[in-house]
């Protein structure tokens, strides 16, 4: 079944006319992902990679029944596209571009909370579940389809991730990119409970690396998992992160390094990992060996 | 990034929040002419973008003009916490009753607009915050949301002000919300905000942080050069370099260069590099689609880095295509300017035609590569990390 994009996803790509959406659309069709429209407004009747273009997001919905969007878009347009995708009644909006102003991405999700749409990114390599759909830009080679979750701040990490599950044979049912932005649309706390719900999904990787707090912040979360975590978190060896004035340590305490998260995330209850290498070995202990 | 004191004193007067009389100085004579202007004591403070000036040296008292250029003399030849001081900021000395604080960031967590006060202030305040944080009044918005002055008004009334101090405490923290809208700051902060021992108000000193994301829709932070800051410090050289080519880079100490696609890797893969025994020269990420010009760039600066030993590149290509990549490598290697070893794994969307553009190149010009080893996705990426390292060792007995 996978989680938040499979075959009975119906895919609109924002900015598929520019150079980015055009290149990657082509991408996605060749994994089989269902894409259904694109928009690029004054672009509207054309078709590129043999969708159709329309002007507004609203038309792909009602005339193909869009349930998902994909973002290929400068940074400074992203506010706008994706409140139009959720005033449009797109329920999942991936946003590809990277190095959105923070204070657009606050109220991006103050917006999508408000329309219970769930905005994953900026800068998200994207979300695979392999067989099934690839919406964003994840290259599908390392890719298979499994039993294994993934939910990463970082898309290259994400594809090491896949890159190591397949290789040991446990393959991915669905692997989510958050996005190295640092302020996201959603978080580890959102993803996890959605893995734990997939019959498909045996146990999940979780990869974090410095900065921000929502590692620590998804702890809670982590305790009401069943399912067994994997965490792995990058800069283990990275200069003490600078913080943002006394604002930030009074707001956030002690956290936002490797420790603190790799801390809060075994207090919790997840297994850590130290590097990917390490992976397949704790995955056998923890659900056996892969599911031939 | 982060504005100096003397930048984030004038947006606060701009915007009426009190600041005492001060001037900004790049050389003695100008210490001192500007010591006389403001008369009396001064105070000489180091221009640089890192807290705990104070405790560095970095904030030197004088009575006089003459005192005054004497200590600026000192301060201006001074590295204070590691920054050369090139400017320094005269302000009249003030007569301090009581020390404050005020400041407006994002929680993170709860996607929040936040105010921030304390009856106390100064470098205390997170020490106050760990032991008592009952005193610490926060104020929590959604972005957007308008803060009004009878907001300001409650504001200052729970951090315990009364009468005129509580007036200008309200109207300061309005200001304060208002600054942290109009300039995209991810970071307002007064900090100390001086109670003088006739009552007023003034601040001391002020941190504004402004998200570098959000600087195409800020023209007048444009004209202060803020794009070449780190929130700690000027960048350095190569630093500056690779920001002109976009190139996220960061100096390290060790000697391995780092050549990687993405961030994420980036900083795992600095990991994966010191477990094995390696020590980066650097941070890079070439994520974003780069250009085979700007792959080029990439390995360049890697190649005039002096520290850089041997070099570990990995490319998984996302956006950012492996026959680009392998176009930019090439334009590299064409320079004949290559003098380290390279060991690097390329996989990822379009490696075919990458790896045919190589072979293509090889077959023509084999002695381009002489001194790089290419990987593909048979091979695990701690093995060509483990070379890399294997390298760098190799060169290092070489040297010796």
């Amino acid at each position: 079944m996978a989680i938040l994009v499979t075959k009975r996803s119906r895919v609109v790509v924002q900015g598929i006319t520019g150079k980015s959406g055009d290149f990657h659309t082509s991408q996605m069709l060749k994994c089989r992902t269902n894409i259904v429209a694109g928009t690029s407004p004054g672009k509207g009747g054309t078709t590129v990679n043999g969708i159709p273009v329309y002007d507004t997001v609203r038309e792909c919905v009602e005339r193909h029944q869009a349930d998902v969007s994909v973002l290929f878009l400068p940074a400074r347009f992203v506010l706008d596209s994706t409140v139009e995708a959720i005033r449009a009644g797109i329920k999942l909006v991936v946003v590809v571009p990277e190095h959105i102003p923070i204070h657009d991405m606050i109220r991006i999700r103050k917006y999508a909370k408000a329309h219970g749409t769930m905005v994953i990114g900026g800068n998200t390599a994207g979300i695979i579940s392999p067989d099934e759909a690839n919406v964003g830009i994840i290259p599908p080679i390392a890719f298979k389809k499994g039993r294994v979750g993934s939910v990463s701040r970082s898309g290259s990490m994400t594809y090491y991730v896949a890159d190591t599950l397949t290789r040991s044979g446990y393959g991915e049912s669905t692997c989510v990119g958050l996005g190295g932005d640092p302020i996201l649309g959603s978080t580890f706390a959102e993803i996890l409970p959605l893995f734990d719900k997939d019959p498909e999904t045996d146990a999940v990787i979780l990869v974090g690396e410095i900065g921000g707090v929502y590692e620590e912040s998804a702890a809670p979360t982590i305790r009401q998992i069943r399912k067994p975590i994997l965490a792995i978190v990058g800069g283990r060896y990275a200069p003490v992160g600078k913080r943002m004035g006394h604002a930030g340590a009074i707001i956030e305490g002690e956290m936002g390094t490797a420790q603190t998260k790799l801390n809060a995330l075994e207090e919790a209850g997840a297994y850590p990992v130290m590097n990917l290498s390490d992976i397949p070995k704790v995955l056998q202990e923890l659900i056996g060996p892969p599911k031939g | 990034m982060r504005l100096y004191e003397y930048e984030a004193k004038e947006l606060l007067a701009e915007h009426g929040i009190p600041i005492p009389k001060g001037f900004l100085a790049r050389s003695v004579e100008e210490v001192t002419s500007c010591a006389e202007r403001i008369g009396n004591r001064v105070v000489l403070k180091a221009q640089i973008l890192s807290g705990g000036r104070g405790k560095a040296g970095g904030i030197l008292f004088a009575s006089s003009p003459q005192e005054a250029a004497e200590k600026a003399k000192s301060l201006l030849a001074a590295k204070i916490k590691g920054y050369q001081v090139k400017s320094v900021y005269v302000e009249q000395a003030l007569d301090i009753a009581k020390e404050l604080y005020i400041g407006v960031t994002i929680d993170r967590v709860n996607y929040k607009v936040v105010l921030i006060g304390c009856e106390e202030g100064g470098v205390e305040i997170e020490e106050i915050a760990r032991r008592s944080p009952e005193r610490i009044v926060k104020f929590s918005r959604e972005i957007d949301e308008p803060f009004f002055s009878h907001d300001g008004v409650a504001f200052a009334k729970q951090i315990g002000f009364s009468g005129k101090a509580l007036q200008t405490v309200a109207k300061i923290s309005k200001a304060a919300v208002n600054i942290f809208y109009s300039y995209d700051a991810k970071l307002v902060e007064v900090n100390p905000l001086a109670q003088l021992q006739d009552g007023s108000l003034v601040a001391a000193d002020a941190r504004i942080s402004i998200d570098e994301d959000a600087l195409f829709r800020q023209g007048q932070l444009q004209k202060l050069g803020v794009e070449n800051r780190h929130e700690e410090g000027e960048m350095t050289g190569r630093e500056k370099q690779a920001r002109e080519a976009s190139i996220p880079y960061l100096d390290l100490d060790g000697d391995i260069g780092m050549f990687p696609g993405g961030a994420g890797f980036g900083i795992a893969g600095n990991d994966l590099i010191i477990d094995l025994g390696g020590q980066p020269a650097n941070f890079m990420d070439s994520g974003g689609g780069p250009s085979p010009e700007r792959i080029a760039k990439m390995l360049m600066l890697l190649e005039e880095n002096p520290r850089v030993k041997a070099i570990f590149g990995a490319r998984f290509g996302g956006v950012s295509r492996c026959d680009d990549f392998a176009k930019g490598v090439i334009l590299f290697l064409k320079t004949g300017k290559l003098t380290k070893p390279i060991a690097m794994r390329m996989t990822g969307n379009m490696w075919e035609e990458g790896l045919r553009i190589f072979e293509e190149e090889r077959k023509q010009n084999p002695h381009l590569f002489d001194k790089i080893e290419i990987f593909g996705i048979e091979t695990p990426i701690a093995y060509v990390a483990k070379r890399a390292v294997e390298l760098a060792r190799a060169e290092e007995r070489k040297t010796d």
